[in-house]
């Protein structure tokens, strides 16, 4: 690969189309960013304020009111003495208020009573002694579902009291929260803060309706009790646990950019192949790695820049560098998982109609993969499978282990390299330019890799992270329903994508004419790809190293050969026996592709029952099912 | 400059080109010829690298074909022209000097040099608001950015006007003049007589006949005598008060001079014409003629 080139084809993709921009289109372009550009910050930093002076109070200096009107634009300060009513909507002399018989005056006064509050708070937050300021502190903590049921089948579920729900302490908010899953305890923080109590008296009211809905729609929350005919609001406070908006909103706005991208990256790929259009750079002396390095530059590039924008946007003012970095960071594989499964999609495209096909399918799955985890960032283990999950915990200041770093990022990035090499595979004239059969493209861009016994097992093994991520997604869909049905479900899928990532490039090779024809021969092909597997495979245990599989139940069924191992012998024969079913499985499957297509198909299946049965003896001695 | 040995490409169960080998000298000029899918265009697509081969060795100015090195060297046009229609030819052309790392003084001086000699004026307007024949001198600049010692076009005048092909095909005769080489196809066969040096012609794959056009003359096509007499003699035709007999071979001549003879005439007037290009293809094609 020649970086220079690379960069060239780079800045041209970027700038081959400035040509069909007018330069009357530019000014105009220019002078809209430039105006953005301006009133952007201002609006940031002082608001659109179209309601600035929009009341009017009477007011003098030694009010104790008149910092508090003074402080808030939407008051513009009059006279004491003016005219109620005509020249004034409120009129303040010392601490009597008094407002004109008007809606709008009515207005003012309600606005005047947040800005009390609001001032209030910011004077507690200046106080040196906090404690003093804010003698309540309530500290939210979530638990699994399981322990909540737990928590209220063993408490006497004693319903609370009309004190508890509108004493308004705050603390009985929180409590409420705690002890039925319900209310978010803002309630009680707010509740402290304003000395009113009202908002505590809502939440605890969130709580006594959780309570009639743990014990009778099962703990889905307030969403179930209310299908359920239960006596709740339907609000976000009534889901137990709390509904998690705030990791929703995060992950969809670093989520959303990604699919605007690939439609501009899918559509600049297939248009190098209709008409033949990329065809004299596959003549020019650069790499096809070059070619696709260049063109996908810009918009990952352009993905990483949006990513950094929103990320600084949400800090600012106080933008931190670092975490902005981290939060970049942990989009880069997202982007390239994107992009690559784009690449890939319009590399086997045939038209823009099959390529719109390909860019909906990538949307939805890897949107699914990326967006959904991170909203319950703070409810499970397996939130960490998605990379956003990342991003929005490092948004809401929690720490992130250097593990669960790896472990978050590094599936999708290399996943997104198998799909690029994948992709590459068939970025050339053949595959190009060519109205040849998904099937085929699949077995050529597999193909491409497959030189021997050797690359046959390299290839399995880089095809684990494909795996990898295929088998997270699986657990992360089926861990909701009930283990006795999800566990071998999940070991179907598990057996499926497993056994096609140990030879499917095995009968493309054969396909290809790569291998010498020959049971000895297929035998030796079909136990190195075993071998690359459960080299592979073993690395990936490392994931287990950070923690997440193991406080899942379906992902010890997908991921582990064996947990809880008692003795030696018994670890020993763990560790050499998934090799043997490996090798086995495999040198099956690539006897059948030597053969032809048919022979290959019934030797897949014969591979994958064995492997089932495997796998369900082991998760039935582990004791999961 | 270009060695081409048992070439063979196969498209899943369908052998394409089959078994063709042929050189190349340093500054000639190498025609291919041959009926829609003879194989004219894979071939020209794997001595550019484009296409890799089944089978066989392909060898251009001293590199394997489809390396970094051979593509410096190599200039290809293919059959259409397929170029980036948002930009315009300055903007396109300087993007594949720099690809090609064509110095931007000389790409500079290069490209407007090539796009005067080929007469291609509106340099700023995008490629995609030009003719045909106005793309194709573009696409044929593109292929001389590099100042290639090796030419592949592929039907360099397809679907173009008379004029502009007999602008096309005179400017391609100007650069096997400049000393390039050049190996091209085309269908119309009065181009390849006219400016190639020795021609190839395949069918089904395979190159059934090569050499100079007089070789392959005498091997593969015929030379009629036309002999006029003063007398009818047995299978003549009169035609402006003579009478003309056509023969294979000069013993036919003689065998007609002596039928005069006895008639009292004699023979006026011999002309010889031998098969054109043309008569040598279509026999070559209709016979599936092998090697």
């Amino acid at each position: 690969m020649n970086p220079r080139k690379l960069l060239r084809i780079a800045r041209w993709e970027v700038t081959k189309n400035a040509g069909g921009v007018d330069r009357r289109t530019i000014v105009v372009g220019a002078l809209a960013l430039l105006t953005v550009g301006i009133a952007a910050p201002y609006a940031a930093t002082s608001g659109v304020a179209v309601d600035s002076g929009i009341y009017r109070v009477g007011i003098s200096e030694e009010s104790p009111y008149y910092p508090v009107v003074e402080s808030d634009p939407t008051f513009a300060i009059r006279e004491p003495n003016a005219d109620i009513g005509e020249e004034i909507d409120l009129r303040i002399q010392g601490l009597a208020i008094q407002t004109a018989p008007t809606p709008k005056a009515a207005a003012a006064q309600t606005e005047l009573r947040s800005s009390v509050r609001a001032y209030n708070n910011r004077q507690m937050r200046q106080e040196s002694n906090q404690s003093a300021a804010f003698p309540v502190v309530v500290s939210l903590g979530y638990v699994e579902r399981t322990q909540v049921r737990e928590v209220i089948s063993t408490s006497d579920r004693q319903e609370p009291t009309p004190d508890d729900a509108g004493t308004g302490d705050g603390g009985d908010g929180s409590d409420g929260s705690d002890d039925s899953g319900g209310g978010d305890g803002t309630g009680g923080d707010t509740g402290t803060a304003d000395g009113s109590g009202n908002d505590g008296t809502a939440s605890g009211g969130g709580g006594e309706n959780i309570g009639d809905v743990a014990g009778g729609a099962g703990g889905v929350g307030g969403i179930a009790g209310q299908l359920a005919g239960g006596n709740t609001s339907g609000t976000p406070a009534d889901i137990s646990p709390p509904f998690p908006f705030q990791s929703l909103v995060l992950a969809f706005l670093f989520v959303l950019p990604l699919n605007f991208i690939i439609q501009a990256y899918g559509s600049t790929m297939l248009s190098e192949r209709l008409n033949r259009r990329g065809e004299l750079l596959l003549v020019a002396p650069v790499s096809r790695f070059d070619i696709i390095g260049g063109k996908t530059l810009p918009y990952l590039t352009a993905a990483v820049g949006i990513a950094a924008v929103i990320a600084a946007a949400l800090e600012f003012p106080a933008v931190a560098p670092v975490s902005v970095a981290i939060s970049v960071l942990a989009v880069v594989p997202i982007a390239l998982l994107f992009l690559a499964a784009t690449f890939l999609g319009a590399m086997f495209a045939r038209s823009f109609k099959e390529l719109t096909f390909v860019t909906v399918t990538v949307t939805v799955s890897l949107t699914t993969y990326a967006f959904v985890p991170a909203i319950f960032t703070d409810v499970g283990a397996v939130a960490l499978i998605s990379p956003l999950t990342i991003v929005v915990r490092n948004l809401q200041g929690q720490a992130i282990g250097i593990g669960e770093f790896a472990f978050s990022l590094l599936p999708p990035l290399l996943t997104a390299g198998v799909l690029f090499g994948l992709g590459a595979g068939i970025y050339r004239e053949e595959d190009m330019f060519t109205q040849r059969s998904i099937p085929l493209k699949a077995l050529d861009a597999l193909a491409a890799r497959v030189h021997g016994k050797w690359s046959v097992a390299a290839v399995t093994a880089i095809l684990l992270p494909f795996v990898f991520v295929t088998e997270l997604v699986g657990v992360a869909t089926l861990f909701a329903i009930p283990n006795a049905l999800s566990i071998p479900t999940i070991l179907v899928v598990v057996v499926v994508v497993e056994e096609l990532a140990k030879s499917l490039h095995v009968y493309a090779g054969y396909a290809h004419d790569r291998f010498e024809v020959g049971l000895l021969p297929a035998l030796v092909v079909g136990a190195f790809s075993g071998l690359g597997f459960f080299v592979g495979e073993k690395l990936t245990l490392l994931a287990q190293l950070v923690g997440l599989p193991t406080s899942v139940v379906e992902g010890q069924a997908a991921l582990a050969t064996g947990t809880g191992v008692p003795s030696v012998p018994l670890l020993i024969g763990l560790l050499l026996a998934p090799l043997l079913l490996h090798v086995v499985t495999a040198a099956i499957s690539a006897v059948g592709a030597s053969r032809n297509k048919r022979a290959y198909a019934v030797a897949l299946v014969v591979a994958m029952a064995i492997h089932f049965a495997y796998n369900y003896t082991v998760v039935t001695i582990s004791g999961l099912v | 400059m270009i060695e081409v040995r048992d070439l063979r490409k196969e498209y899943g169960g369908f052998t394409a080109v089959e078994g063709s080998t042929f050189s190349v000298d340093t500054g000639e000029v190498y025609g291919i010829i041959g009926p829609n899918g003879a194989g004219k265009t894979t071939t020209l697509k794997m001595l550019a690298g484009l296409l890799e081969p089944t089978a066989g060795d392909v060898s251009v100015a001293g590199h394997d074909a489809g390396t970094t090195e051979m593509r410096r060297k190599l200039g290809f046009l293919p059959e259409e022209s397929p170029l980036y229609e948002e930009m315009t030819p300055l903007s396109y052309l300087h993007f594949f000097a720099d690809l090609y790392d064509v110095a931007d003084g000389v790409a500079d001086r290069r490209i407007h040099d090539t796009l005067d000699e080929l007469d291609l004026e509106h340099r700023d307007r995008q490629l995609g608001d030009m003719s045909k024949g106005m793309k194709r001198k573009v696409a044929i600049a593109r292929s001389l950015i590099n100042d290639p010692d090796v030419l592949v076009y592929d039907e360099p005048a397809s679907g173009l006007d008379p004029l502009t092909t007999n602008y096309v095909i005179d400017f391609t005769s100007d650069l096997a003049d400049q000393g390039k080489t050049i190996v091209f196809s085309a269908h119309n066969l009065y181009h390849v007589e006219s400016i190639c040096d020795r021609i190839a012609i395949m069918n089904e794959g395979r190159v059934v006949a090569q050499g100079g056009l007089e070789d392959l003359r005498a091997e593969h096509g015929e030379t009629e005598y036309h002999v006029f007499t003063t007398v009818e003699v047995p299978g003549s035709v009169k035609e402006n008060g003579r009478y003309r007999s056509v023969v294979d071979s000069m013993d036919g001549v003689e065998r007609i001079r002596a039928d005069a003879q006895d008639a009292d005439g004699s023979v006026v007037d011999i002309r010889t014409e031998e098969s054109s290009l043309e008569e040598v293809f279509l026999d070559l094609a209709e016979s599936g003629a092998k090697t």
